[in-house]
């Protein structure tokens, strides 16, 4: 009875904030609302016993991608952006993502596994232990190739953003690090009436 | 029913037993942290405010709660109020998992590290929805610089904590503790550990990384704007971070509840004594790195964090784990 109950609480709360994510005028309003969001999923995932995914999800999306977003948003023109909103054009788009998530979750659902069997298997043994077992065995290929994607990923990003200025002057930590007193400073005596050369 | 408003009850205790106690510990870690600075600077420190001085922090707190809150008008003024309460409420649930002793916790869950390390990760979002809400340019500025540091020292922190997951087989925080019966972490992980506390003190905005409220360039960084309790409330906030970073130290480096050596007199002083001890000397350490050290320029601790700390505990955690798989010393 606590079980559904809190399902549905978290599950209608996750539904709630989407939608304003989606409808806030305010882009960072949104991405605070999307906050909540995966926060509501983390709940989600905890009540199906799947702590360890749920508290993955909290450190990955809450902790380090929705900031990243926050850092952006933050930084936008707040008025530009609400006038170029126009959320038609994004219709098409958006009902393609839906369908094909439907799909996939009404595919796993109604095809690939029956409830009893997820249950069993999920509440048999720390699923700690369990993703640690056939992550680098089992799904080996797959966590590899997924972690050469993010870094294509990033490595793009760099490539395309960076922009190397022959001009600007650097540090050379090594150098300031290795320079002594003698490298700088000359004491020189100079006689009166005379002044210093320079050469 | 009734064993369900008795457990209740009995749980709601259970969370005053340890809130009531890190507030208090937060006022005498500032009376603490003013009487260090006073001694190491050759000056006495409070001393007027009751005996040696020691109430001269309930004094500043009864002095703050009078004052007028401000609400600047060009705020988001949701935001600008929910900032500085998200930050203590973050400090505050942390407290949740942390074993003062093996019995003595509120939630023994399986994950327990985890969850310190998403709460300690969220910490951020108060800083930057406070420089945000405020609409001001330098608490703008310092939630800028709070975002990307807080970010670049969790990498290291996040290998830290990995490098002594390996060694301890499980993320439960009593089981972390209590596989340092014969030996602390503290010497095997000697580098991780100093990398640890350093890491500390960038995420809790500490000196000598407090760029997000230096205030030489930026007044006082993400909380200019606030006064009165809104700022009371993100000073307690910092405070409570410095001591849960601590206990988080002492838990996963410092053997948490055992004494230093397993012998009479020591094995039976009770273990949540020990506990405080080394949370104690370990604030200690804070407070002596910020008497101490001048302030890191930005760029310099950017670099620190990303070239220095990032290859070091990521070439740590593999030798680490080679060294134990070569060995057989793997858990389980």
């Amino acid at each position: 009875m606590f079980l559904v109950g809190s399902f549905f609480l978290f599950a209608a709360f996750l539904i709630t904030t989407c939608i304003f994510v989606i409808f806030s005028k305010n882009p960072v309003n949104s991405v605070l609302f999307l906050v909540l969001a995966f926060l509501n999923s983390t709940f989600l995932f905890i009540l199906i016993g799947a702590e360890f995914v749920g508290i993955i999800l909290a450190i990955v999306y809450i902790g380090a991608v929705a900031i990243l977003f926050l850092f952006v948003v933050m930084m936008l023109d707040i008025q530009i952006t609400t006038l170029m909103f126009n959320i038609k054009r994004y219709i098409p788009l958006a009902l393609l993502f839906a369908g094909i998530i439907l799909a996939e979750i009404i595919y796993l659902t109604v095809f690939k596994t029956s409830k009893d069997n997820l249950d069993t298997f999920i509440r048999s043994k720390n699923n700690t232990e369990q993703i640690g077992d056939v992550l680098y065995t089992e799904y080996f290929i797959d966590f590899q190739l997924s972690g050469i994607v993010l870094l294509l990923a990033m490595i793009g990003a760099i490539v395309l953003t960076h922009v190397y200025r022959p001009t600007i002057k650097r540090q050379n930590i090594e150098r300031q690090n290795s320079t002594t007193a003698e490298d700088r400073v000359i004491l020189v005596k100079i006689k009166s009436g005379e002044g210093i050369k320079d050469d | 029913m009734t064993s369900l408003s008795f457990e209740l009850t009995i749980g709601i205790l259970k969370i005053f037993s340890f809130v009531v106690p890190v507030l208090v510990s937060v006022a005498l870690l500032v009376y603490l942290e003013r009487k260090v600075l006073g001694a190491v600077q050759l000056r006495k420190g409070p001393n007027v405010v009751g005996p040696f001085g020691i109430l001269q922090s309930f004094a500043d707190v009864l002095k703050l709660l009078t004052k007028e809150n401000l609400l600047p008008s060009s705020s988001n003024k949701f935001l600008f109020i929910f900032a500085p309460m998200l930050t203590l409420i973050l400090s505050l649930i942390a407290w949740a998992v942390i074993p003062i002793s093996s019995t003595y916790v509120i939630a023994n869950i399986n994950i327990g590290i985890l969850y310190l390390f998403a709460v300690s990760s969220f910490g951020v979002y108060g800083v930057i929805i406070a420089g945000w809400a405020s609409n001001s340019k330098y608490p703008f500025l310092g939630a800028l610089r709070s975002a990307a540091q807080m970010i670049s020292y969790e990498v290291s922190i996040g290998f830290v904590i990995i490098t002594v997951l390996i060694c301890v087989g499980s993320l439960n925080l009593i089981d972390i503790v209590e596989s340092q019966k014969n030996m602390w972490f503290a010497i095997p992980l000697l580098p991780m550990f100093v990398i640890f506390i350093i890491s500390a003190l960038a995420e809790t905005n500490r000196l000598p990384f407090d760029l997000p409220e230096d205030e030489a360039t930026l007044v006082a960084g993400f909380f200019t704007e606030y006064s009165s309790i809104s700022f009371g409330l993100f000073f307690l906030a910092e405070y409570a971070n410095m001591i849960l970073m601590s206990s988080l130290t002492v838990i996963l480096f410092l053997g948490g509840w055992y004494p230093p050596i397993d012998i009479f007199p020591l094995n039976a002083i009770p273990g949540i004594f020990w506990f405080v001890i080394k949370v104690f000397l370990i604030l200690f350490v804070f407070l002596w790195v910020r008497a101490t050290f001048p302030r890191y320029r930005y760029d310099q601790l950017m670099r620190l964090g990303w070239k220095i700390f990032l290859p070091f505990t990521l070439i740590w955690v593999v030798i680490t784990s080679a060294f134990l798989f070569y060995f057989g010393l793997l858990p389980n």
